[in-house]
């Protein structure tokens, strides 16, 4: 934009849409669990529905940084995002993935408003990796397999979901540690 | 910042502790399928667990038939019927197994997990 020729700020004759500060801060974070969410849909699994789930970091450390909104943007966007990429949109894969991060994302906004100390971001990882699992469940049984094995394979999924949690969780930790230190440096 | 659990992380970890031990005592544990008989009679369709054994009047088009459940299996004792197919059919056990008197209208069909099929069409 040009500066304006006289002393006075003119006043604008259009408003030109332009992005805010985090408008770009949530572009550039839902860009990254993009990448990592289809770096990870690449890797194979040894059962269906088991994976690391490494882009829920990101959607950690945005909540724990910037709070509860930013993290549904950059969530909301990744799945958007990879479901478009990965020529799933709209495809049950994507309904569970979407499923599985608005359960996530509803989980988070229930503990983030926890009294006290609140949870840590190894409590926070938990919680969205178990309500994730969960709601694809709820979801896989609701619109797919309406079968009682759903509740069978639920056993092993929600065990990988408590382990990928905590991992999740410490990875968010150990960058957020690490930030803190670069700040203080 | 330190990586201290808060008691809410406890609490959580917890709660997720039970949830998985409750999740695998189900897929796990519990004595194993349970195959139900659907009795299918002209006045509508009622269901027999198989793992409870006893004696079941059930009234058909003709009259009462008798159906036995005794170890995970069903069969006709007695029948009002002529040829007496159904209670020469024997036992059914299996999920999927179907015995019928068809004179009296009664068709029980075994459902449950584990069976040779899903379902039979005719």
């Amino acid at each position: 934009m040009k500066a304006p020729a006289t002393g006075q700020a003119a006043p604008p004759r259009d408003t030109p849409l332009r992005p805010e500060r985090e408008d770009v801060r949530v572009a550039a974070l839902a860009a990254l669990a993009v990448a990592l969410h289809v770096l990870e849909a690449a890797l194979p699994s040894p059962v269906p529905g088991m994976k690391p789930g490494l882009a829920n970091v990101v959607t950690l450390l945005v909540l724990v940084r910037f709070g509860w909104r930013p993290a549904a943007w950059v969530t909301a966007l990744r799945v958007l995002v990879s479901g478009l990429v990965l020529g799933t949109f709209l495809s049950p894969t994507f309904l569970l993935s979407a499923g599985g991060a608005a359960a996530a994302l509803a989980a988070l906004a229930l503990a983030a408003r926890c009294p006290g100390r609140g949870f840590s971001p190894l409590g926070l990882g938990l919680v969205a990796a178990m309500a994730h699992m969960g709601g694809q469940l709820l979801v896989a049984w609701a619109l797919f397999v309406p079968h009682p094995a759903v509740a069978l394979l639920a056993a092993p999924l929600m065990t990988a979901a408590a382990a990928f949690g905590t991992l999740s969780g410490i990875i968010a930790w150990r960058i957020l540690a690490q930030e803190e230190a670069t700040e203080q440096a | 910042m330190r990586l201290r659990p808060t008691p809410a992380d406890l609490l959580a970890f917890a709660a997720a502790a039970a949830l998985l031990a409750a999740l695998h005592l189900h897929a796990w544990g519990g004595g194993g399928p349970v195959v139900t008989a659907r009795v299918e009679t002209p006045a509508g369709t009622r269901l027999l667990p198989l793992d409870r054994p006893g004696t079941y009047r059930v009234r058909g088009a003709l009259g009462e038939s008798v159906l036995e459940v005794r170890d995970g299996a069903v069969r006709f004792v007695d029948s009002p019927c002529r040829s007496k197919i159904c209670v020469r059919s024997g036992w059914a056990r299996g999920a999927g197994e179907l015995v019928a008197c068809l004179p009296n209208g009664i068709v029980v069909t075994l459902t449950g997990p584990g069976g040779e099929y899903d379902a039979i069409n005719f």
